[in-house]
């Protein structure tokens, strides 16, 4: 009886246990599986492969923002375990009453927010006229760095017995040996465990380097985010991967080697007592084997600095070039190999940033932190800048490849730039409905054709709709007639109707899923951005499966959107930067770049060198005469966008 | 013997304005053991802290065997400390302890395990070379920081209250070790305590200590039987310190009695503050003492009796004795003049802090 009882608890207390695994760990080893799928699509399995390991190993931006984030980790962590374990001992010397103040004074920065440290450190770096780049994220991190250390360091210093220091003097030890010799070793785990900290939090940080970072840097958390638009690639799921698994490793390391240690008697006593960081206490208070690390650690770190010294000056002096190009564009936005081609013609350097989402570019050229040359928005952001006088008028006489762009692009980029003098097409599409032929027919519904299908009650539970406010209600809004730009109440609050009727028939309001949701077949149909049709089509194919995915442009017409090439009106280099708009008008390099990023040309000559079988894909390049009733974003100022925010706010909580 | 090896003169020094050592000065003399005894924040511990080069006086001068030391920082003067709570170096072994001044003196390394050897024998802790710190007891902590001091064959050690953290029975022990070693040694021995027994035991000069002032120096026996003033003969053992009045030399009168006493050159009829010892004074049968009163008090001790005698005047006079008196018997209270010591009444409270230099 007694027994059972205790084998029922014990299988209660492992079940929990291994719940609590599960809810810890599933997340990461989905990415890990995904990181081996052939499929980029992240529900369906296409097969074990390697490849994505491969890809990361040779894109020159994943190991550049790989080398970038360690060595300013090691290197800001370094730096702030010297400042502040020098700062921790200072303040420990300090009078009860200064050390409460000082030690609240150095906590706060830890207690703000990322954002509030990093708008700051921006700020503070464009007052004193320092140009953003490598060594100003490093400052940052050192700087949001420092407070950790000083936590660590400081209830080791006062575990320390004041004395010993003292007591080293006394033997004759000159102030700098005793320091190293009697003092450090005491606080060495103190110092270790805040170096751990900071080698951690520096290697998470995106908001702070996001702000702090200039042209052309990218750490790691920056450079995936920058892929947000266009999906995040599997080879970070592989870099992801490699990363855990390394620091999975070394959390191995650190803490099997102190068990060791604690094996001499008496050790262990001396060592539990307040130590911060369990993982790491006990290190440092080994004999001869402790001073040897330490030796081991002192020359690796020098080497580190100089490296890091050399590499800061290197950058430097490598940017002062009179012949260079800052461009600012979308992740994944470009075949890399247009870069190298544009450099090795021009001689002009390249120094090329990505953007995630137009909100996030706007600021960054507002504040002139880092003034770029070149930078590619979307319409309605585009209109913004035109109207905030934030860009220069483009020299059309040396851009003689804009007549390569088919004029109904210029037409339809003078919603947001009346006298096309701003911009450049570059890439465009549609949003339109995704629909998967095979369900279709087994629910025994047509094809949709209108925006009106989607308000179909067979299709109960199987629409997917956009999770965004202009998308939703652009489809509201054109299924009933109206512009998708209207600002008239009682039209909006007709539409805002229409949404909550279409609720109770909608699976889900998603963005980015919407792609991956219909590969694999969880929906009939889905509001979708066009831009990836054609490797949506592709993946359906590799995957073999038995339906196919078809796309369609409303006959009510549709969002028409247009990201095009723009000269901010600070650009320092605004020469090079025509010289740029015009080298990728040029129709072969047009082709390039559309066989990169799949999305629909307004490149004409481009157009003319496809396959008939691409030109003819409606998915792609969908008839222009169908896109008569469509319109593109314009930007409606800032309190009708808070009318349209409040009416779907509505629409959500019904 | 006879040289002075450390002389302290006119020392100040105040922390935050407030003044912990007053004009002081100190003369040590060579192969002395002398101990720095008085309440905590006396400044004992500071005129140590000084000596060892760990504070700077605001004012004065630290000389050494005739050199001016002032300003020399502590790895370049010619002693060493034993601190308070040992401060041995925790991750180091016991011989890595002891060698730590040598190795920094570059002495070859068959010199270092020798002396090392040697030092924990000294301190009756051979073989202890590979132990570490942690396994060690207080004691034998102790030992270690003495035998790390001792192996530099430093011409002073200073010691600040070396035995504090010790239980009584250790404390004791090591009380005899030290005095041991420092006749073995023949170094010069600064000692700072709190404790009047310690003090009183191992010394060969006591300098007494309050508010930053030293109120007497002298041998063990002098301060404990002539206490110069009322803080020394409260502070060292257990006095009974009462108003009298000088009528005349070797005369005086306490609560309308009159003792014979040996002290003269107060003149006459001159207020005075008189010490008793409580062991000092005899019990006797009414009638046959000086001064009458009743037992009120009494404790058992172990060697002795310890009682409470109120006379009429409502004093309550501590006595120790032998002979048991109980509760409520009436006794006369006889002293013999040598017992009987005479101060001066202090005119003011800066008067009773003033230092007394030999």
């Amino acid at each position: 009886m007694n027994k059972k009882r205790k084998s029922l608890r014990e299988f209660f207390s492992n079940f929990y246990l291994v719940l609590i695994l599960i809810f810890l760990y599933a997340p990461i080893m989905t990415m890990m599986v995904l990181s081996f799928n052939t499929s980029k699509s992240r529900t369906q399995w296409g097969g074990f492969t390697l490849s994505w390991y491969k890809q990361m190993l040779s894109d020159p931006n994943i190991i550049s923002a790989l080398y970038n984030t360690l060595l300013i980790a090691f290197v800001s962590a370094l730096a702030a375990c010297i400042i502040g374990t020098a700062a921790a001992i200072a303040i420990n010397s300090m009078k009860p009453m200064t050390r409460t103040i000082v030690l609240g004074i150095t906590n706060i920065p830890m207690l703000n927010a990322d954002i509030v440290t990093g708008i700051s450190l921006m700020l503070a770096f464009i007052a004193f006229g320092i140009s953003l780049g490598f060594k100003t994220i490093l400052i940052s991190h050192i700087t949001f760095n420092i407070p950790y250390v000083i936590l660590s360091v400081m209830p080791k210093l006062k575990q320390t017995n004041k004395y010993t220091y003292e007591a080293a003097l006394d033997l004759g030890a000159h102030p700098a040996y005793a320091f190293f010799k009697v003092v450090f070793p005491d606080i060495m785990p103190g110092v270790l465990s805040g170096f751990l900290l900071a080698f951690t939090m520096s290697l998470d940080d995106f908001i702070i380097t996001h702000f702090t970072r200039g042209a052309g840097i990218n750490t790691l958390s920056t450079l995936i985010y920058s892929q947000v638009r266009r999906g995040i690639q599997p080879s970070m799921y592989a870099l992801s991967t490699v990363i855990f698994l390394v620091v999975l490793v070394l959390l191995l390391i650190t803490n099997y080697r102190p068990k060791q240690k604690q094996a001499i008697p008496g050790m262990a006593g001396s060592n539990g007592a307040g130590s911060t960081s369990g993982s790491v206490s006990g290190t440092g208070s080994g004999n001869s084997s402790g001073g040897k690390f330490q030796k081991a650690a002192a020359a690796i770190a020098a080497v580190c600095i100089v490296l890091a010294v050399s590499w800061v000056t290197f950058m430097k002096y490598s940017v002062s070039s009179s012949d260079e190009l800052y461009v600012y564009n979308w992740g994944e936005y470009i075949d890399e190999d247009v870069v190298s081609m544009f450099e090795e013609e021009t001689g002009i350097k390249v120094t090329y940033d990505m953007f995630e989402t137009n909100e996030e570019m706007y600021p960054v050229i507002d504040a002139g932190a880092v003034c770029y040359d070149v930078v590619c928005p979307s319409d309605y952001m585009i209109q913004k800048m035109i109207e905030n006088d934030m860009l220069a008028e483009i020299n059309f006489e040396n851009i003689p490849n804009i007549d390569q762009i088919n004029p109904v692009y210029m037409e339809m980029s003078q919603s947001f730039d009346p006298q096309n003098k701003y911009s450049v097409p570059y890439c465009w599409g549609t949003v339109g409905i995704l629909y998967n032929t095979k369900r279709l027919e087994e629910l025994g519904v047509d094809p949709p054709e209108s925006w009106h299908d989607l308000w179909n009650p067979a299709l109960s539970g199987e629409i997917l709709m956009q999770d965004s406010v202009r998308d939703a209600f652009m489809v509201a809004l054109k299924d009933l007639g109206y512009s998708m730009n209207t600002t008239n109440e009682a039209e909006l609050q007709e539409a805002k109707q229409l949404l909550i009727d279409q609720k109770p028939l909608v699976q889900a309001y998603v963005i980015d899923q919407v792609r991956d949701k219909m590969i694999g077949g969880e929906a009939a149909v889905g509001v979708i951005y066009s831009g990836e049709m054609l490797y949506i089509q592709e993946e359906v194919e590799n995957l073999g499966l038995d339906y196919s995915l078809e796309y369609v442009v409303p006959r009510e017409g549709t969002n028409l959107w247009l990201d095009s090439w723009v000269i901010p009106a600070n650009a320092p280099n605004k020469e090079n930067a025509e010289k740029w708009i015009n080298f990728l008008c040029r129709p072969e390099i047009a082709l390039r770049n559309f066989e990169y990023i799949t999305y629909p040309t307004p490149n004409q000559g481009a157009f003319e060198l496809l396959d008939q079988e691409l030109q003819e894909n409606k998915a792609i390049f969908p008839d222009l005469d169908s896109l008569e009733n469509s319109e593109v974003y314009r930007y409606l100022g800032d309190e009708e966008d808070a009318v349209y925010n409040a009416l779907w706010k509505e629409v959500k909580s019904k | 013997m006879n040289q002075p090896l450390i002389d302290l003169q006119h020392i100040s020094k105040s922390f935050d304005g407030t003044m912990v050592l007053d004009d002081l000065n100190l003369t040590v003399k060579e192969n002395s053991f002398v101990t720095l005894l008085g309440p905590s924040g006396c400044g004992k511990t500071t005129t140590l802290r000084i000596i060892g080069g760990f504070e700077s006086p605001d004012t004065g001068k630290v000389v050494f065997d005739g050199q001016d030391i002032t300003n020399l920082p502590p790895n370049k003067r010619q002693l060493n400390t034993v601190f308070q709570k040992y401060a041995l170096f925790t991750h180091m072994t016991i011989a890595e302890n002891i060698a730590f001044g040598l190795k920094i003196k570059n002495k070859p390394k068959t010199y270092i395990d020798d002396k090392i050897k040697y030092a924990l024998k000294l301190v009756n802790l051979d073989g202890y070379e590979n132990r570490s710190v942690d396994s060690l007891s207080g004691g034998q902590q102790q030992r270690i920081a003495i035998a790390r001091a001792i192996v530099n064959e430093p011409r002073l050690l200073l010691l600040d209250e070396p035995l504090g953290a010790l239980d009584l029975k250790l404390r004791q022990d090591m009380q005899y070790e030290l005095i041991r070693l420092k006749n073995e040694l023949g170094i010069t021995f600064v000692y700072v305590t709190h404790d009047q027994e310690e003090a009183l035991t191992m010394s060969d000069t006591i300098v007494v200590m309050n508010q930053g002032y030293i109120q007497q120096m002298g041998t063990p026996e002098n301060i404990y039987n002539e206490p110069e003033n009322a803080f020394v003969a409260d502070f060292i053992g257990d006095s009974n310190i009462v108003p009298g009045t000088m009528i005349r030399d070797e005369l005086v009168e306490i609560f309308g009695a009159r003792f014979a006493c040996v002290d003269k050159g107060f003149g006459n009829n001159k207020p005075v503050d008189v010490v008793i010892r409580p062991e000092d004074i005899d019990l006797v049968e009414p009638g046959q003492g000086t001064l009458p009163g009743v037992v009120t008090h009494l404790i058992f001790k172990g060697v002795h009796y310890e009682m409470e005698v109120t006379t009429p005047d409502g004093f309550e006079w501590l006595v120790h004795s032998t002979d048991l008196f109980p509760v409520g018997k009436k006794v006369d209270i006889h002293v013999d003049p040598f017992d009987i010591q005479i101060m001066n009444k202090p005119a003011s409270e800066d008067e009773e802090a003033i230092g007394v230099n030999e």
